[in-house]
Formats: C-alpha cells, sequence, structure tokens
C-alpha cells in the first residue's frame, strides 16, 4: 500500500476553486461546505489509470449545469438556450481539467480518460470506494466533486 | 451596500499615510471588494462596521492594508525588461564587475516574488561560471514575503507568462502547487520595506527593479523615492521601471538609454548636481 | 496571422476562440488530431496550433509528432493547452516539438502573454 491513497481534500478544493474562478466567474465565488440537499441533473466522471488508479467525478443541479454551458460558451444573457449536447460537452470540460490536475497531484506517470457525461447520475463501478468528497455551493445550490479508488 | 464617505476617508489616509497609496475617490467599489471579506472574517455586518473597528485596532489595520494592496504580478512581465536585462545590462555589468565577480540586485516591491525569480533563472543560465549573485526581494507586504520565501505558486500563477522549458527546469510539483528549486530560492533574500519611508541601510546595487508600483504614489512620494534610489544603484548601475512608470522630470538625476522599446535609466554622473542653496 | 484550435471539447475551444479572436487571429477548428490534420494536409496551413492532450480518434501529443515529422510545417508554432500537468507530460511534449504549454484552467492574459514570449502577439507600445 502507498502512503499517498488519494489526494488531500485541501488539494482537490484549490484544484476546484481555480478551474471555477477562472472561466465561472470571480464576481460569485464557490462556497465551501454542503449547500442543502443535491438533485443531480447532470454528472459527468473520468478515470486515472497507471502509477494511480482512482475516478474523478462532479455532480450537478440541472440549472447549474445550465449555468456552466452559458458562461463556457460566453453566451451572457442568463435567457439563452442551452442544448443537452451543449451541457454534456462543458460539464465534461469541466470534469476534464478537475481530473486533469488531480491526477497531478498523485505518483505519475498515469493516463487520463476521456470524460463520461450522463443525465442525472453516471454508474460507477461497484469496486471503488469515495475517497475525497468535496462539497460546495454555487449560486445558492450544492455540488459534489468526488474522488473514488479502487478498493 | 456601500462603505460611507467618512470610512472610505479613513481607510484612503490609513493607506496614503502607511504606504503611499493613493485611493482616490472613485475607488470605493475597489476598498469595499477588498474588504468585505474581512468584515466577514471578522464578524462585523458590514464595511461600515468593519471600518468602525479598524479605527481601533492596530492588526486588523495591518491586515486591512494587505488585502487593500495591488499585488497583480506574472513571470518576466512585459518580456522586453528581461531581454534588455539578458543583453545590455548583464553583459555590462559582467563587464564592470570581473574584479568582484558578484552581482547584486533589487527587485524592490517584489509582490509574490515572480519578478525576483524571473531574475534568478536568467542569471542562472547566464551568469559566468564562477559568479555569485544575490538578489534582494522586498516588499511592504509580509504575507507577500512569506510567499517570496515559500516560492510555491498556484497552476494558474505558472502560466503567466513562464516559459514551458523554465518551468520544467526550475519547479517541481508540490500538491496542487508548483514550488521552485532550491538553488534559485537561495539566490534570493527576502527583507521587509517601505518604499515611502526613508530606507534602512542597504548595500549599493548593480541593477535594480523597481516596476509597477510608483504609479500608486502621488508625484511627490514618487520623486522622492527615486531622488533615493539614487544613493543606493551604483554609478556604473541600472534601474528599470515599469513599461508606464517614467523618471519624469529627473534629468538631472537619471540618464534614460533606449533598449528596443525599453527605458534603462542610469544614474547620471556627468551632468552638473544643481547646487544646494540651503545650507553650508 | 490563423490559428488552428484543436480540442474536443466546444466550449474549451469557444473560450479559446475568443482568447485569441481578441489577439487579432483568424480561427480555424478541429475536434482531434486527425480533424487538425486534415485541414494542413488541404493546405489550410495556420501561424499557430492550440492542442489539446486527450481527444479521441488522434490525441495531442500524436499530432504533434505527425507535424513536426512533415518538414514543410516547420513554421508552425505548436502550443499545447491542456489539463495534462505532470512535470513528465511536459517533458514529453516539449521534447516531441510543443513550443509552449499551457495547464488547464488558464486566464486569457496567460494565453496572450505566452504567445508574447513566442513574439506572435506584439505588445501595445505603451503611452
Ligand atoms: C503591482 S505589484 C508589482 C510587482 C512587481 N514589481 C511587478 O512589476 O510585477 C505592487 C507591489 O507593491 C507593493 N507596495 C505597495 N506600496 C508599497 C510601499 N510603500 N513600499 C513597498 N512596497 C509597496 C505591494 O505590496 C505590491 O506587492
Amino acid at each position: 500500500m502507498t502512503v499517498l491513497s488519494a489526494p488531500s481534500l485541501t488539494d482537490v478544493q484549490m484544484v476546484v476553486d481555480e478551474v471555477w474562478g477562472t472561466f465561472l466567474g470571480t464576481e460569485e465565488p464557490l462556497v465551501p461546505g454542503p449547500a442543502g440537499d443535491l438533485e443531480v441533473g447532470w454528472s459527468a466522471a473520468v478515470s486515472i489509470t497507471g502509477e494511480w488508479r482512482g475516478l474523478v467525478s462532479v455532480e450537478l443541479p440541472g440549472p447549474m449545469a445550465a449555468e456552466v454551458t452559458r458562461r463556457m460558451l460566453g453566451l451572457v444573457d442568463g435567457l439563452d438556450p442551452t442544448s443537452d449536447e451543449d451541457v454534456a460537452d462543458a460539464v465534461g470540460e469541466l470534469v476534464n481539467m478537475i481530473g486533469g490536475n488531480v491526477k497531478s497531484l498523485m505518483p505519475g506517470p498515469s493516463t487520463l480518460s476521456l470524460p463520461v457525461v450522463a443525465a442525472g447520475r453516471v454508474a460507477r463501478p461497484s469496486d471503488v470506494v469515495e475517497a475525497c468528497r468535496l462539497d460546495a455551493g454555487w449560486g445558492g445550490a450544492p455540488l459534489v466533486v468526488s474522488v473514488h479508488v479502487h478498493a | 451596500m456601500t462603505i460611507s464617505p467618512p470610512s472610505f476617508a479613513f481607510v484612503s489616509d490609513l493607506a496614503r499615510r502607511e504606504t503611499a497609496m493613493l485611493y482616490d475617490p472613485g475607488k470605493e467599489y475597489l476598498v469595499e471588494a477588498r474588504l468585505l471579506p474581512l468584515a466577514r472574517e471578522a464578524g462585523c455586518a458590514d464595511v461600515d462596521g468593519y471600518v468602525a473597528r479598524l479605527r481601533t485596532d492596530p492588526v486588523e489595520q495591518a491586515k486591512a492594508l494587505d488585502a487593500l494592496t495591488i499585488n497583480e504580478t506574472s513571470w518576466f512581465r512585459d518580456n522586453a525588461p528581461y531581454q534588455a536585462f539578458t543583453e545590455v545590462m548583464l553583459p555590462a555589468m559582467v563587464a564592470a564587475r570581473s574584479h568582484v565577480r558578484h552581482l547584486s540586485i533589487w527587485s524592490a516591491a517584489c509582490s509574490s516574488g515572480q519578478e525576483a525569480y524571473s531574475l534568478a533563472m536568467l542569471l542562472d543560465q547566464h551568469l559566468p561560471a564562477g559568479w555569485t549573485a544575490q538578489i534582494l526581494a522586498t516588499d511592504v507586504s509580509t504575507t507577500m514575503l512569506a510567499r517570496v520565501d515559500a516560492g510555491r505558486y498556484s497552476q494558474v500563477e505558472m502560466n503567466r507568462g513562464l516559459p514551458a522549458t523554465s518551468l520544467v527546469k526550475y519547479f517541481s510539483r508540490a500538491g496542487s502547487e508548483w514550488e521552485i528549486s532550491e538553488d534559485l530560492k537561495r539566490m534570493v533574500r527576502t527583507q521587509q520595506l517601505n518604499l515611502s519611508a526613508p530606507f534602512p541601510l542597504l548595500p549599493t546595487f548593480d541593477i535594480v527593479f523597481l516596476r509597477n508600483v510608483l504609479i500608486y504614489f502621488d508625484l511627490e512620494t514618487k520623486r522622492d523615492i527615486l531622488r533615493r534610489m539614487r544613493q543606493v544603484v551604483a554609478p556604473d548601475g541600472f534601474l528599470l521601471l515599469g513599461s508606464s512608470e517614467t523618471t519624469l522630470d529627473l534629468e538631472d538625476d537619471w540618464n534614460r538609454e533606449a533598449h528596443g522599446r525599453t527605458q534603462l535609466h542610469r544614474p547620471a554622473t556627468t551632468t552638473l548636481q544643481p547646487i544646494a542653496l540651503t545650507g553650508a | 496571422m490563423d490559428a488552428l484550435i484543436i480540442d474536443d471539447s466546444r466550449a474549451m475551444r469557444s473560450i479559446l476562440r475568443r482568447t485569441v479572436t481578441e489577439l487579432g487571429f483568424e480561427t480555424l477548428e478541429a475536434g482531434n488530431g486527425q480533424e487538425a490534420l486534415d485541414h494542413l494536409e488541404a493546405g489550410r496551413v495556420p501561424d499557430l496550433c492550440l492542442i489539446d492532450w486527450n481527444m479521441p480518434v488522434m490525441d495531442g501529443y500524436t499530432f504533434i509528432t505527425r507535424v513536426r515529422a512533415n518538414p514543410d510545417w516547420r513554421g508552425i508554432t505548436l502550443m499545447m493547452v491542456t489539463t495534462e500537468s505532470e512535470h513528465g507530460q511536459i517533458v514529453r511534449a516539449l521534447a516531441a516539438g510543443a513550443h509552449e504549454y499551457v495547464i488547464k484552467p488558464f486566464t486569457p492574459d496567460a494565453i496572450a502573454e505566452k504567445l508574447e514570449l513566442l513574439g506572435l502577439v506584439a505588445k501595445p507600445v505603451p503611452a
């Protein structure tokens, strides 16, 4: 068993803050801590294989996923429509950025998979356990970033 | 929620008195945005409540001043000055200091240290074998100096102007951050120094980077700092200012040499010094 | 100046397009390395490629080795823009011929500053 089997919550928090602060606007920062019941609208995951093996996932309520998409696509007007395809793409890129940086927290080299995105929850393999979980709020709604490792 | 005029006046006086930084009317939004997190942390209902507390609490004052300073910086900021460093200043000083084989450099108002470490990288690459160099990095903010000593930078900071070849050469991963090599850290020494107050005892410097800080001061403070700088820059040394900063009407003290888009300032030794009319 | 943006995410291509358009580039896009090679082979040879690493069909690393293998494309500046941020990965990309490397997430300033370093964007002369 290696000493460093999961990233620390502080490091994961920093990674998520940077991604959020850079692409989703600093005016409305991510607030740490659970922000109520999460009704998952969209989720996405990437897996990491190699020196370190794990799964990084993001779960968001539907309206937040739409807002993330609007901001990344540069549609400033809150009323711009976003298609499911656009949302899947944006949420996928979000988990790609978080996952890539989480990979760098762990001993390498390892490979990052392409993101898997789902409306609702993504199905995780049955042999993984949660190693690190970041609850946060954005715009008053909750989201979860988690890291799972193979048991 | 907005900051009241008396509160704003108190904060801008404080900043002016302690660091010479100017927060003119119209900058209320800035002061408010920077103090709000501190107000919340201190359990105050709003920024005015926090300023009321500031009036009597020197520890909070120091924190507020730290929060108010603008620390924006990047690696090899503006690029051209660093080209001038490698192409002009360094060769000139190496030629002039062959007897001591040592260079002394000052990054005045160093913020989180990107300027000092950018210079350290260039020295590592271009200083002839057998030479040593010391970079003094100073700032009014002790929070910033602690960051220079730690030499750790976030991913977002690393992206700002640092060539990828230098990243892989001089940095290693430290959790979600990157840490600069011990060799470069050894070249840099930190010291708290307020530019608007009389300088402490300083060595003579061959090259001084005084960039993107004079813009926050009024004309008189700028002039005063540039005059005092004249005393610590070696007669054959160089002073570099930010790209929007000039020596104004201080031609008597400084000569300007252009290198591409960069203005290099050198102590004026050939021009006559104005005769002091007061005192003997 | 023309920039070819190579990323499988439309959202990321949109962010990059806005960033480099602001810096005066005309843009072209590709969703993976193979689509990007198709552009080059059809004679649409840009001054700059912004290249993601992990993409379906052909990844950015392979794309770089393919571009470097063709002397006709020597003039193209190759910049990785990727979430891959292990020290060893950056070394590999540079060894394969990438000129610069930006790690996601990035601010628009970061792209501008890297392009200045590469001499592709001139900093406006201060007044
Ligand atoms: C915008 S940064 C410039 C950093 C770096 N020189 C550059 O060009 O990127 C300005 C720095 O000046 C410092 N500063 C402000 N007032 C100062 C004073 N009176 N004495 C010394 N440093 C001061 C701030 O703390 C901040 O770190």
